[in-house]
């Protein structure tokens, strides 16, 4: 791998990113999602909906800026999981879906500059995702209370900012199972029993910042309760299993 | 003397059940045409895909250019191998620059080569056209554009025909004569015996994952002359394990 041919697979990858309805519709959908769906939730919370107020809890029901980044922190940790993941196996496992792969062989840029070069451009994709979705959250914020965030709103922007980055680390075991199971279903099955076993361990709280898996979500909604040690350790995750990934790659064979 | 553009040594590969190549030897010369036959199944695309380093063999060698595969120069290497790379959102000139970037080509080369090979391949009018709008035999002519513009010296294509019109067929087999003339080695697979014969300066038949003879291209009756080839084969399999079978068991 050299320089040259990582920054000629880094513009491949990203031209087909750019084409790509998977990763644009994704986006949209997992900006758009997370606003409507903090927006009704909270104003739903607050209007006196005592179920749905215990299940967000005592911030939502608080309403207004503080309510509404409460639940949109809440909805990203979940539906980026899942919506950044469906990328990922996207940009992975379509090359074994399409049958492209073969033409990824016997080429002078070599697959593990290839499978990088995917890393890559999903990282980018994951930072304009989570510019957006938080730009949406502000501007709903601002429609439905009529106030300008204060301080400490802009403090939970932020904190929704670096959720949904941190998030985003998350999935990359599915282009790692994507590439073992040559396919979109092992993917996105990975995101899935990612994203159950996230859910399961933030609900059972307890020491559930040491699970990285759960850190990043815990961190947004309960601050206090995740060192920033605990927050690293996410990192892992996207660094272990992105190296077995370039692995796979490397040692990618067509024999099944 | 320049060394072979291709030259597999006792290849072989074994998926078990009888399936894969075995102990297959293979040149290709430069300028040189040489076509694989075989029925369905016999292990033409299995032979290419070792070629290719997309198989890794059990046993055997491989030289592209007198080097072995892993150092290869690959820039020099151009293949169709099962599916056309295309990719069905990006328009026909986007797919062909992505391939001829990939092969190490300069963005303002490639623009060339791009412009160049939709003339040669009677691409122009799909230049614009999303893959996945394009017709079976123009995606894979498509591939085959994606394989043959940077003008590799080692050609690989299984099944090029596949797919494409008569137009198609005769645009493919003028662009193999002339990369061949140029010094290309090209090495094709096919169970279209008119359409080899009239190509390739070479045809080597496969049966089981085994080289199991040749036949002459310039042949009167290549039909019969493969099937002989093939029924020998088959027979001498039925009657017991081949010598060189037992000898590897």
């Amino acid at each position: 791998m050299t320089g040259r041919t990582l920054a000629i697979a880094v513009a491949v990858e990203a031209r087909k990113a750019v084409a790509s309805r998977v990763l644009v519709s994704t986006a949209l959908l997992l900006s758009l999602g997370v606003a409507v769906l903090a927006a009704a939730t909270t104003a739903a919370a607050h209007a006196g909906n005592e179920q749905l107020a215990a299940k967000l809890g005592p911030l939502a029901l608080a309403g207004g800026w503080p309510g509404l980044l409460a639940v949109a922190a809440q909805v990203t940790a979940a539906a980026g999981l899942l919506a950044f993941g469906v990328g990922l196996s996207w940009l992975y496992a379509r090359e074994f879906t399409d049958g492209t792969i073969t033409g990824l062989f016997a080429l002078p840029v070599t697959r593990p500059t290839i499978a990088l070069a995917k890393l890559i451009v999903y990282l980018v994709w994951t930072v304009v995702v989570a510019v957006l979705l938080t730009a949406v959250v502000a501007v709903t914020g601002v429609a439905i209370t009529g106030d300008l965030p204060a301080a400490t709103d802009w403090v939970g922007l932020g904190r929704l900012l670096a959720l949904a980055v941190m998030t985003a680390a998350l999935p990359v075991p599915a282009a790692w199972t994507g590439t073992i199971g040559r396919g979109l279903l092992p993917a996105i099955a990975t995101t899935v029993a990612l994203l159950a076993v996230a859910q399961v361990v933030v609900v059972a709280g307890g020491a559930g910042g040491w699970f990285p898996l759960a850190a990043p979500a815990l961190w947004a909604v309960l601050p206090g309760t995740v060192s920033p040690v605990q927050l690293l350790l996410t990192a892992t995750v996207p660094v272990g299993f992105g190296l077995l990934t370039l692995h796979a790659w490397r040692r990618l064979q067509l024999d099944r | 003397m320049s060394p072979p553009r291709i030259q597999a040594r006792g290849l072989t590969r074994d998926f078990g059940g009888g399936a894969g190549g075995y102990g297959i030897d293979l040149e290709v010369a430069p300028g040189e045409i040489h076509a694989l036959v075989g029925l369905n199944g016999a292990g033409k695309t299995t032979l290419m895909r070792l070629l290719l380093g997309m198989l890794r063999p059990d046993a055997g060698t491989v030289l592209l250019n007198g080097r072995p595969r892993e150092a290869a120069e690959w820039a020099r290497v151009g293949h169709l191998v099962e599916t056309p790379f295309a990719y069905g959102e990006l328009d026909g000139r986007t797919n062909l620059t992505l391939a001829a970037r990939l092969h190490g080509v300069g963005a303002p080369e490639a623009a060339r080569m791009v412009h160049s090979v939709l003339t040669e391949l009677n691409l122009g009018r799909y230049a614009a056209v999303p893959a996945r709008r394009l017709s079976l035999g123009n995606r894979q002519r498509l591939g085959l554009a994606a394989a043959l513009q940077h003008h590799p010296e080692i050609i690989v294509l299984d099944e090029p025909t596949n797919a494409l019109d008569p137009a198609g067929v005769i645009l493919l087999r003028e662009a193999l004569v002339r990369r061949a003339a140029a010094g290309a080695g090209v090495l094709v697979s096919s169970h279209h015996l008119d359409e080899v014969a009239r190509v390739a300066h070479r045809i080597t038949v496969i049966n089981r994952g085994r080289v199991i003879g040749a036949l002459d291209p310039h042949g009167i009756d290549i039909e019969r002359s493969f099937f002989a080839l093939v029924h020998a084969d088959d027979e001498r399999a039925a009657r017991g394990r081949p010598e060189d079978e037992r000898r590897a068991a």
